[in-house]
């Protein structure tokens, strides 16, 4: 009998051993996270409990630690709240940002959210109006750029308060431009193919602009479209194929064609030429700063050149903080308002990691204007974020490939564009 | 008697650790994908309405969207197979010969740095084999051009894309199939050679009539893991080529990860998967009977 019971106990005790090694793993992201924000700060006389509440970001790049210093001085800077911030994988984010929503299992409190999903995740009902919340902070919708808080505010709530806007900008290589006699960076498509061309040296394998046929498009077609006077979207239909796109495609093709940008670019193709010294001009995000830094390049930073016929315009993206629906805790709530408060005007780090902020008291502050990356807000009048239609990204999936088709010349432009349509229209059941 | 009870439940309960993460990680999941698959799973949504098997005939349906983006993928997904298979096992098997004839020391050294790849993630694989394929800065192409033939569009036209690719999986994963054809050959036992070298076999037919039958279990497990690996290829095209040109390299995995996360219809993006998982048992099963089958005539 006692041999048997001694089984039974063995038994279950590597039962139990065995379940807990198993969801060990699934609990381990959120204990490290408190774990790590418990041993940040304990500053002050013990006035009480603090309320504490989770962070979530995407931003697992360069750009976290600019993020987790405004946190920990957040945190250093009072005594009544506790940030727990959390980094997920920037390519995970929204699967498990869905996840946690759909399951309420260790949801985040306070979530970055990118602008053009702010209206899909509104329709899901998985979003709180923060106007009560900014009211009681202090927070001004004034005072933040109108294009994003236009976008954020749905049926008269505002949904999402921006931290930053980052347009498509250019880029370009001081050296060449210079030994090319161009003084200064174009501003207009005549000036940006007299420039290229100025600049393209072909025994030394020097091109004026080098033609991404993939990422970064996501930015730059949507900026020439609008700037030639066309749309994406023209609110009930898909607009792209229109003959003011296929011409920006036609310009942009053309550059390969005369010899101002080689040929079957690859994925960074574009920017591996740029980093050696051999590609003149590159439009990318204000994220890519800090990679040319450390690369030492001698590189200017400027808005976007009006390269269409009709106006100028820049596709751009935008973190917003947001909160969701189940947030209850009126504790919490007033928490999240008081670090939103003190992020408006507290955030010259975050400008540091290359970003522009989207505070207009920090646009216009000293420090920033001081920052190169200060001429990037030059565009913020004129900013437009991705059509305001629920499932953009579905719509919006076929255009890449098919423009990809185009860039490489294995497909007319208005051919590639009617077939991207097509699927689209599938895609929407149209 | 009683010892048998508890020597067989301590067998057992060497095998519970496994049979535990086996069913939460494995069997659990795959039940529960295919629950998902049988209904209109909106990830945000609140309700996931029960529709039978609507997302599966959703997808035979010509002309729908899930028609286009199951058939396109698995398109892809069959040329890479198709081409990857018997590389592998081909490229695989040949390694394994060349570093066994090596004397002792440096075959040591060969099988590590074989191997090494292996270990690697995909995406320093994807870094090392942009930075080698790089139409304009590439490795490759400035050797090409030192030698004044012509550049190679490795990764932005086809068939050079599948070429890249395959290249790439052979690099990155041969090693494994190495080493399991590495310890299969030393299994083979010295006797049957030297039995046949004095019957005066060449070294291809004691390749053919010794070797070959002599690994044939290992190399239905190479190919078998083998194609399960090529059907779930991922990391390659997404990394390198992002589907392109066009979407020619947008393989199966790449088109369901986007239903999934992008357009959220996980029901129907399960109901892909789904697909995608029978297809690999039916086509392992055949290639299982085909082996057996001749093994048994062959016996």
């Amino acid at each position: 009998m006692k041999k048997r019971l001694a089984t039974w106990v063995s038994l279950l005790t590597i039962f139990a051993m065995v379940t807990a090694g198993c969801s060990g793993n699934g609990g381990n992201a959120n204990g490290n996270a408190n774990s790590g924000a418990d041993s940040g700060t304990d500053g002050g006389g013990k006035k009480g409990e603090k309320t504490e509440f989770l962070f979530w970001t995407p931003f697992s790049g360069a750009d976290g630690p600019f993020m987790k210093e405004i946190v920990d001085k957040y945190n250093s800077s009072q005594d009544s709240y506790k940030i727990d911030f959390v980094i997920q994988p920037n390519g995970e984010y929204y699967k498990q940002l869905d996840v946690a929503l759909s399951t309420g299992k260790d949801r985040p409190d306070l979530m970055i959210m990118h602008l053009d999903q702010i209206p899909t995740y509104v329709n899901k009902g998985q979003l709180q109006p923060m106007d009560n919340l900014a009211s009681a902070a202090g927070i001004n919708k004034a005072d933040y750029v109108e294009a994003a808080i236009n976008y954020a505010t749905i049926e008269d709530k505002w949904y999402g308060i921006p931290l930053d806007i980052h347009p498509l900008v250019m880029y370009y290589n001081k050296d060449l431009l210079e030994a090319a006699g161009v003084t200064s960076p174009p501003t207009n498509r005549e000036e940006f193919d007299a420039a290229v061309e100025k600049a393209t040296n072909k025994d030394k394998g020097i091109y004026g602009y080098v033609v991404p046929t993939l990422w970064p498009q996501q930015f730059i077609f949507p900026t020439l479209v609008w700037q030639n006077g066309g749309d994406l979207w023209n609110g009930t239909d898909v607009a792209y194929n229109s003959p003011e796109a296929i011409e920006m495609i036609e310009w942009m093709r053309g550059m390969v064609d005369k010899g101002v940008s080689p040929g079957n670019v690859q994925q960074d193709g574009e920017n591996t030429l740029f980093l050696q010294g051999k590609n003149a001009i590159q439009f990318n995000g204000p994220w890519m700063k800090s990679q040319f830094d450390e690369a030492g390049l001698n590189y200017g930073v400027a808005p976007m050149p009006q390269l269409g016929k009709a106006k100028q315009a820049v596709f751009g993206g935008s973190h917003n903080f947001a909160i969701p629906k189940d947030v209850t805790d009126e504790n919490i709530i007033a928490g999240i308002g008081d670090f939103l408060k003190y992020v408006s005007s507290n955030s010259l780090e975050w400008a540091e990691s290359g970003q522009a902020l989207a505070s207009k008291p920090m646009l216009e502050s000293e420090e920033f204007k001081a920052l190169p990356q200060s001429a990037i807000a030059e565009s913020f009048p004129y900013v437009q974020f991705a059509p305001n239609v629920l499932n953009w990204p579905t719509i919006s999936e076929p255009i890449w490939g098919e423009l990809n088709n185009a860039l490489l010349g294995k497909k007319d432009a208005k051919q590639a564009m009617d077939d991207a349509a097509a699927k689209s229209k599938q895609a929407i059941g149209k | 008697m009683k010892t048998t009870w508890t020597s067989r439940l301590t067998s057992a309960l060497f095998a519970l650790p496994y049979t535990v993460c086996f069913a939460m990680f494995l069997l659990f999941p795959i039940g529960y994908g295919v629950y998902i698959s049988l209904h209109d799973f909106e990830l945000l949504s609140e309700e996931h309405p029960f529709v039978g098997l609507s997302n599966y005939i959703g997808i035979f349906t010509g002309g729908t969207y899930e028609n286009s983006v199951f058939f396109r993928g698995l398109w892809a997904t069959a040329q890479f197979v198709l081409f990857s298979v018997p590389l592998l096992i081909a490229v695989g098997l040949g390694l394994a010969l060349l570093v066994n004839q090596l004397p002792g020391r440096i075959r040591g050294l060969f099988r590590t740095f074989y191997f090494m790849p292996y270990a690697i993630s995909a995406s320093v694989m994807a870094v090392i084999w942009l930075m080698m394929f790089d139409t304009n800065a590439g490795f490759i192409n400035s050797m090409l051009m030192k030698l004044n033939l012509n550049t190679i569009p490795w990764l932005t036209d086809t068939p050079w894309a599948w070429v890249s690719l395959i290249a790439t999986t052979l690099w990155w994963t041969i090693g494994f199939n190495m080493i399991i054809f590495i310890n299969a050959l030393n299994e083979v036992p010295e006797d049957y050679y030297e039995a046949a070298s004095i019957d005066g076999a060449t070294a291809w037919s004691k390749f053919v009539h010794i070797t070959l039958p002599s690994i044939r279990p290992v190399m239905l497990f190479v190919m078998i893991t083998s194609t399960i690996a090529s059907f779930n290829v991922y990391a390659q095209p997404f990394l390198l080529t992002r589907g392109g040109p066009g979407d020619s390299t947008k393989v199966l995995l790449m088109n369901v990860l986007d239903h999934a996360f992008i357009r959220k219809e996980v029901g129907s993006a399960s109901a892909m998967a789904i697909l995608m998982a029978l297809l690999i048992m039916i086509i392992s099963i055949v290639q299982y009977r085909l082996t057996y089958g001749r093994k048994e005539r062959g016996a």
